[in-house]
């Protein structure tokens, strides 16, 4: 398979979880007013010592938002600064609450499956990706 | 954490291809292989970069066989959570058959959500255990629903010895500390000597353990504390209904 097969086929596979959760994420982010009540019951953002980036909705809004917003166009190192936040600072413990309702986890994980299509995961063994 | 491992190619390929063999021999198979994202893709058995190799073995050996088999792949967050196998729906309406990377528990999951297909597990689920390092892990609990460890010093004589005796040493321990089963294996009860010893507790050992009941071994339902008033409720009204 060529190089401009397989990146068609992918940001096809992008594209498709983008619009399949279109309306959740474009409502989530409508939703979400800032009030930070979320980094409360996130314990990454309490064992950071209070760090805003560890911020459940902060993760949200610039993983899978950016993602969103850029309808899945980011480039590598863009890609890898959302994996580090989705993977690196979220254990999708699933134990964030928002006091609007938004299911920060569904967002994440939604964040997590975009970047496995694009080839940037965790690997558990020190390497990043395949 | 759940410890796997992946079952060899041969074995995983023969249970596609009996399945293609004797219900759709006219057919050209559709697999898709959904990697978990959980214990399975920590111990390096069923992620994402696992299943993208399995995926590409499997298509490898069913041209060399020339079995008409068309393999794709998938990894969700978790195939123990509900909420995790929606993100599949598609994919899965779209395929013959599915082949999970995900622990026994992931696998019936996947299974009872799409009950109309088949489902082939491609790991092997060994235990719950420990990271000792990158690839290496080690047993250490088997999820009994008795926890006995308060009084064994932190070493579980179920899962470490051999006999998983609750009231040992057996009498086979080897005066160097090992266990007579042989392998260099330690006596888990010389071990929970030594560390309650240290500890000044060693004549906690005295008192003589009842036996463990093993008759309550069915599978478990496990309803949180704090949590009983509201699944009582839905069962009243799954009663009602």
């Amino acid at each position: 398979m060529s190089e401009s097969t397989s990146r068609a086929i992918m940001a096809q596979r992008i594209g498709r979880i983008l619009s399949r959760n279109g309306a959740l994420i474009r409502l989530s982010l409508q939703a979400c007013a800032h009030c930070a009540l979320c980094a409360e019951s996130c314990f990454k953002f309490q064992e950071s010592g209070g760090d805003p980036a560890y911020t459940p909705s902060y993760k949200a809004i610039n993983s899978i938002g950016k993602i969103y917003r850029k309808n899945g166009r980011l480039s590598e190192s863009e890609y890898r600064a959302v994996s580090e936040l989705v993977w690196d600072r979220c254990a999708l413990c699933m134990r964030c609450y928002c006091p609007v309702g938004i299911s920060i986890p569904s967002l994440i994980a939604c964040a997590r499956n975009v970047c496995r299509e694009r080839g940037v995961f965790r690997t558990y063994d020190g390497t990043r990706n395949a | 954490m759940i410890e796997a491992t992946r079952k060899p190619l041969q074995e995983i390929f023969a249970m596609i291809r009996t399945y293609r063999e004797a219900r759709r021999p006219q057919d050209f198979l559709r697999v898709l292989t959904v990697g978990c994202g959980g214990c399975t893709s920590v111990c390096m058995a069923g992620g994402q970069r696992e299943v993208l190799a399995l995926s590409e073995e499997l298509t490898m050996m069913a041209r060399s066989e020339k079995v008409p088999v068309l393999f794709s792949c998938t990894t969700i967050e978790r195939q123990c959570n509900p909420q995790f196998l929606e993100d599949i729906e598609d994919l899965a309406q779209d395929c013959d058959c599915l082949l999970s990377c995900a622990c026994g528990a992931g696998v019936q999951h996947l299974g009872d959500r799409y009950p109309s297909k088949p489902i082939f597990p491609a790991l092997d689920t060994m235990f719950l255990g420990v990271d000792i390092d990158t690839g290496l892990y080690e047993e250490r609990c088997r999820a009994c629903k008795k926890c006995v460890l308060g009084i064994t010093g932190g070493i579980c004589p179920l899962t470490r010895c051999s006999k998983g005796v609750l009231n040992g040493p057996c009498g086979g321990t080897r005066p160097d500390g090992t266990c007579e089963v042989g392998g260099g294996l330690r006596c888990a009860w010389n071990a929970i000597y030594e560390r309650l010893r240290d500890q000044g507790r060693a004549d906690d050992l005295l008192e003589i353990r009842p036996p463990m009941d093993w008759q309550e071994k069915g599978q478990g339902v496990l309803i949180q504390r704090g949590f009983e008033g509201r699944y009582a409720a839905e069962d009243t009204k799954a009663d009602r209904g």
